[in-house]
Order: structure tokens, then sequence, then C-alpha cells
């Protein structure tokens, strides 16, 4: 599970010097949010363990997520989670909204977007996302989701992909796609090239040999080879640039 | 190196730019590069769009305003701009300079 806290880190001296957040501060805090932090299907409590520390324990669907409240609390100093009442609760409400995504939130929510398929960036691929507020969560299937029922959920998801209402700006030869709170849902367009091609050309942007130019949680940037070319190749950054053609061969990951 | 252009400069290049393209007295290879650089103006708009972090990491390190962007030309763009007549002196000195 992703260990991060959302916002509730604290900055770079923090992180270089810092401050231990303790076990016990961590369950005074744990017992008060947890009730709190309730949705529907989620279990989420403390549970004590006789001759060990509490284990933190939440259960959703098929998924069961436990972690000591000791290692929990070394993962909150570490990435720099102010030690008060305030940051730890903070970084636990975050941590609480990051766990998996079950295989029935995929089926009933899941949007497709692009992700990275490799570490090294230079690669990206169709993966499910659930959004919960301004995060957008990618699912992996359990192991008990049969072939049939992922390929439903990915169908599904690349349906509701087309739904997703994103922002199109056209600046010069360059059309930009972007989602105003959940960066990643931008590539949920690239489910329909065609339909981009179609709205950029109402925007005034003819570009019936679109190229684009794809950094997972940035803004889609499209445009002829060339100008996607300058566009991608004068940057330092990770992107991946694709003829809309292309997209229909881009594996799931 | 990129040419860090604040939007009024930018404004003003496109402009030189423009007028020298609407008139009749430049060769046709330096009307190619002098499209490429109102092509580039607008990427440079686009790649701080798509990417603004290692713009505005080096606008808070040189206190620059956020509207002052990099623009990538290369030499034979550089070269073409620099021979636009109507070039205000400042930009040409900006521009200028960076080559030197």
């Amino acid at each position: 599970m992703d260990t991060g806290f959302g916002g509730s880190s604290a900055g770079l001296l923090q992180r270089l010097r810092p401050t231990r957040v303790g076990v016990a501060d961590l369950r005074d805090v744990a017992e008060r949010l947890l009730p709190t932090v309730a949705v529907p299907g989620l279990r989420a409590e403390l549970v004590q363990r006789s001759g060990a520390g509490s284990v933190l324990l939440l259960e959703e669907d098929e998924r069961t997520v436990r972690i000591g409240l000791a290692e929990l609390a070394d993962d909150m100093t570490r990435d720099g989670v102010s030690p008060t009442s305030t940051g730890i609760a903070t970084a636990l409400a975050a941590w609480v909204v990051r766990r998996p995504v079950t295989d029935r939130q995929a089926s009933l929510a899941g949007v497709a977007v692009l992700h990275w398929a490799d570490r090294r960036q230079t690669a990206v691929g169709w993966r499910v996302v659930v959004r919960r507020g301004d995060l957008a969560l990618p699912w992996t299937p359990s192991p008990t989701a049969g072939r049939a029922e992922v390929a439903s959920t990915r169908s599904t998801a690349t349906d509701r992909a087309h739904d997703v209402p994103l922002d199109l700006r056209v600046e010069g030869p360059v059309a930009l796609w972007s989602h105003a709170d959940v960066p990643v849902l931008a590539t949920g367009a690239l489910v329909a090239p065609e339909r981009m091609i179609d709205a950029v050309a109402a925007a005034g942007l003819a570009i019936p040999d679109m190229h684009v130019v794809v950094t997972p949680e940035r803004p889609v940037a499209c445009a002829e080879r060339g100008v996607a070319a300058r566009l991608a190749g004068e940057t330092p950054e990770a992107s991946v640039t694709l003829p809309w053609q292309a997209l229909a061969a881009v594996p799931w990951v | 190196m990129p040419h860090w252009l604040a939007a009024e400069q930018r404004v003003q290049l496109a402009a030189a730019v423009r007028a020298a393209l609407t008139g009749r007295l430049v060769h046709p290879v330096a009307a190619i590069h002098l499209e490429d650089v109102l092509t580039e103006l607008h990427v440079a708009a686009a790649r701080d769009a798509v990417w603004p972090a290692s713009a505005a990491r080096v606008r808070m390190a040189t206190g620059w305003d956020a509207d002052v962007l990099p623009v990538r030309l290369s030499t034979a763009e550089l070269d073409s701009v620099l021979a636009v007549p109507g070039l205000p002196d400042a930009l040409r000195s900006v521009l200028g300079e960076v080559r030197a």
C-alpha cells in the first residue's frame, strides 16, 4: 500500500531532522479518528494484540490492510509528518484514503487513464483508477478476480473515460487537455482520439495527423508531428509521444 | 540555451516577426525559420502548461516574474529573428546576449 501521507508532510528541514511520531500519540489519534473515517463497507479499527503492539486494520470487500502502529509511526517519521496531533491526524486520514481500490469499486467507478508502464518512464499503459477526493488511485485486480471480470471492469472504465469533463485550451498549434482537480484524468480523453481531433477542430485547430505528448499526471498536449517533437524534445521532462493511431495498441499494465 | 522572455517581450517578438512575414523582403528560407519562431512562442507556453515545475524552479532562484518563460530557438531561427529590421533594440540585445 502507498505510504504517502498526502499534504501532511512537513518541509525539507523536517525530513532532514525528523522529530519522531510517537506510537502512543498515533494510537490516541487513531482511536479518535478511525470512527469518523468510516464509509460504507470499510472497517477501520485498532486491534490490540497481546504481547505485541497494536495493529491498524482496514477491511473492505476482498482487501485487507494490516500495519503495526509502530511501523506506521516510523513511516510517518520518515515521511516528515509533523508529530503534532493535527499533523498525525491529517497523515492518518490521507493513509486511509490511499487504501487499495477494491474490485467492486473499480467495477462501479473505474476510469481508464494512462500511467507509466515502467520505472524509467519510457512507456505508458492503460490503468483503471478510482477517484477519491482529489486523488485517482490505481486498481490492481485481486487474485480472485477472474479474467472476464477484469476485462469487463477495464471495458466499463474505458466507456467512463469518454464522459470525464476536461478543459481544452488551444495554444497556437498545440491543444492542451487538462482536468481541473485530478490531473491524471486528462489522459482519459485518449480512449477516443478521433473525438479529440473533432473537438480541437471545432475549437479552430485542425490536426488530422495528431500526435499526443503524454506525461501521466500532467495535461495532455496534442499537435502535428513536428510541433509535438519540438514540444517534447526541448524539455528534460519524461514524456511519451505517440501518433493518435498508436493509442489503440497501448497495453493495459 | 533558452532565452528567458517575459510576456511583453514575447508579444513584441511575435509582432516583429509577423510584421516581417507580411512584408515582401524576407527570403523564403528565413520566412520558414520565422514561422518556426512563432510556433516556438506558442510551444513555450504549452511546455510551461504541461511541465511547469522546471521553469518555476528557475524563476524562484532568479526572482523572475511568473510570466517569464524559456523560449528555445535554433541558431537558424535566432539568426532570422536578429535579421528582422523592426526588432526592438532591447529585445535584440536580450536575444543577442545569449548567442554571444
